[in-house]
């Protein structure tokens, strides 16, 4: 494996810092840090648990020229931002990770071995308080479809070499009810399959999509009541950048009350979905940081979804596109005319 | 059953007036919806929509222009595709697609606008009013421990930020 360090250092030697991670997080894990020396990107690592989307901090730095690592899936969010102009592509440096072999869920290692338990997740291997385990049952929910291993914009790539993620979907059971996040999900599941009636071994996806309206408005209902309005969703969301003056929390317009309850935070979902139609990357941090494991992802998925098939679009793909919702095509879209 | 809440977005040049003509007519048409006048379709966000639904609304039409002979020249192009990828979300959210509906009724269509407004209002009528749509009055808010694990551990140092 090359290594991320000299990448780095070599990196810095064009950028006024770069992103990256270091190994201080709990029991070893990945936490986001920045290098703006030589020195200081000694600490720099890259392993499975860099899970985190750092793109998100890119809008706040367009003062500086800015390096950053970035997976598959976080190059998405840069090719997004550089289509929306909120960054310049010339002041950002793009160290692509390619050949990934799917990121750790360390929540699941915690829920499983207890929280700050030494972790050592290596690119083709893991190993948990010092034995190794199968890492194919610790992988993140969405790293199991990938369709990014290759970075969408890059200016140096990092080769990870990582085993082949294809093959290893149906695999990969253990926890796979939950969407892979909350620790405390585990009532929500079994309240969602109790409104699905069906049994434990299947994804929360899959109940929801056999799900009526009527029971999806209540499976909202009950996953909302325990949002506690602390915006993490929106912070950790690269594409949410308009910091100072999000509708969710202006008085004019009041499109929500400043009030904790299922409907307020119904409310600010809507308006989150609404505001990412066409341009959410689906890198999944707003159902990562969500502190009471709100599975957001159903939404989100299901809108970049429809939004592929109506118009053939997928968000950060390519900064030159333009985007499906500021455009229409006078014939093509009537095929819903009534 | 309670009175069912409909909610009408018409676009003031072509719907709006077709409503009105529909009106000085006297065509017969049910009562149930009340009318939002905007500017053009193009100004429905379809958080508006969804916002009608979330307060309580059992129906929400959505009328304008026919294309091409939008006031704007371009509005309801853009609506088209708006609203259609919300009639398909509505799913998702809970509320089912059936309860929305957008079309296009021109000023001098006032018989097609009471059809319309008589076929969204029977079809709403059919379904009956939203089940659990107290949405105006969400339940109180469920107690703190319901889904909230180890709170203090979720917010290790995974999360932490570059300052």
């Amino acid at each position: 494996m090359s290594d991320i360090v000299s990448i780095i250092q070599r990196v810095l030697g064009e950028v006024d810092l770069v992103l990256g991670w270091t190994a201080t997080g709990a029991g070893g894990v990945a936490a986001p840090d920045r290098f703006q020396t030589a020195a200081e990107a000694e600490r720099a690592v890259f392993n499975a648990t860099c899970v985190h989307n750092l793109a998100v901090h890119l809008p706040r730095l367009k003062d500086k020229t800015v390096g950053i690592v970035a997976k598959g899936c976080d190059s998405r969010s840069v090719a997004q931002l550089i289509q929306e102009r909120e960054i310049d592509r010339d002041r950002v440096k793009v160290i692509g990770v390619h050949g990934l072999g799917g990121m750790i869920d360390v929540r699941k290692i915690w829920r499983l071995h207890g929280y700050g338990v030494p972790v050592d997740a290596r690119i083709d291997s893991l190993f948990i308080d010092g034995r190794e385990v199968d890492r194919k049952e610790y992988l993140r929910q969405k790293c199991l479809g990938c369709r990014d291993t290759v970075p969408v914009v890059h200016d140096k790539l990092f080769e990870a070499q990582g085993p082949p993620i294809t093959g290893i979907a149906e695999a990969a059971t253990v926890e796979a009810i939950l969407p892979g996040t909350g620790l405390g999900a585990s009532l929500t599941a079994a309240e969602a399959m109790s409104a699905a009636g069906e049994d434990e071994s299947r994804p929360l996806s899959e109940l929801f999509a056999n799900m009526n309206p009527t029971e999806r408005r209540l499976f909202w209902r009950e996953q909302y009541s325990r949002c506690i309005r602390c915006y993490a969703c929106r912070e950790a969301c690269p594409m949410c950048f308009c910091r100072d003056v999000c509708i969710m929390q202006t008085t004019d317009p009041h499109w929500t009350g400043a009030g904790v309850d299922a409907g307020e935070a119904e409310m600010m979902q809507l308006i989150r979905v609404n505001h990412l139609a066409g341009r959410c990357t689906g890198c999944g941090e707003c159902e990562r940081a969500c502190p009471v494991g709100i599975p957001l992802m159903l939404l989100m998925n299901e809108q970049n979804q429809v939004i592929e098939d109506l118009f053939g679009y997928r968000a950060g793909t390519d900064p030159e596109a333009r985007p499906p919702l500021l455009t229409f095509d006078i014939k093509g879209d009537s095929r819903s005319e009534k | 059953m309670a009175e069912l809440k409909l909610i009408g977005f018409l676009c003031n040049w072509c719907s709006y007036a077709g409503a009105d003509m529909a009106g000085t007519a006297r065509m017969k048409q049910p009562g149930e919806l009340r009318i939002i006048r905007l500017p053009c379709t193009g100004r429905v966000n379809p958080l508006l929509i969804l916002k009608a639904f979330q307060q309580g609304a059992d129906g929400v039409l959505v009328s304008g222009c026919h294309p091409g002979d939008c006031h704007y020249n371009e509005g309801n192009y853009y609506a088209r595709r708006r609203l259609e990828l919300l009639s398909r979300m509505l799913p998702a959210f809970g509320i089912e697609p059936e309860r929305f509906h957008f079309t296009w009724v021109s000023a001098s269509e006032g018989a097609r606008w009471a059809d319309v407004v008589t076929q969204f209002t029977r079809k709403i009528e059919a379904m009956g009013k939203m089940s659990g749509a107290e949405q105006g009055t969400p339940p109180a808010k469920a107690s703190c421990e319901a889904g909230v694990g180890a709170p203090d551990e979720q917010t290790g140092s995974e999360d932490a930020v570059p300052a």
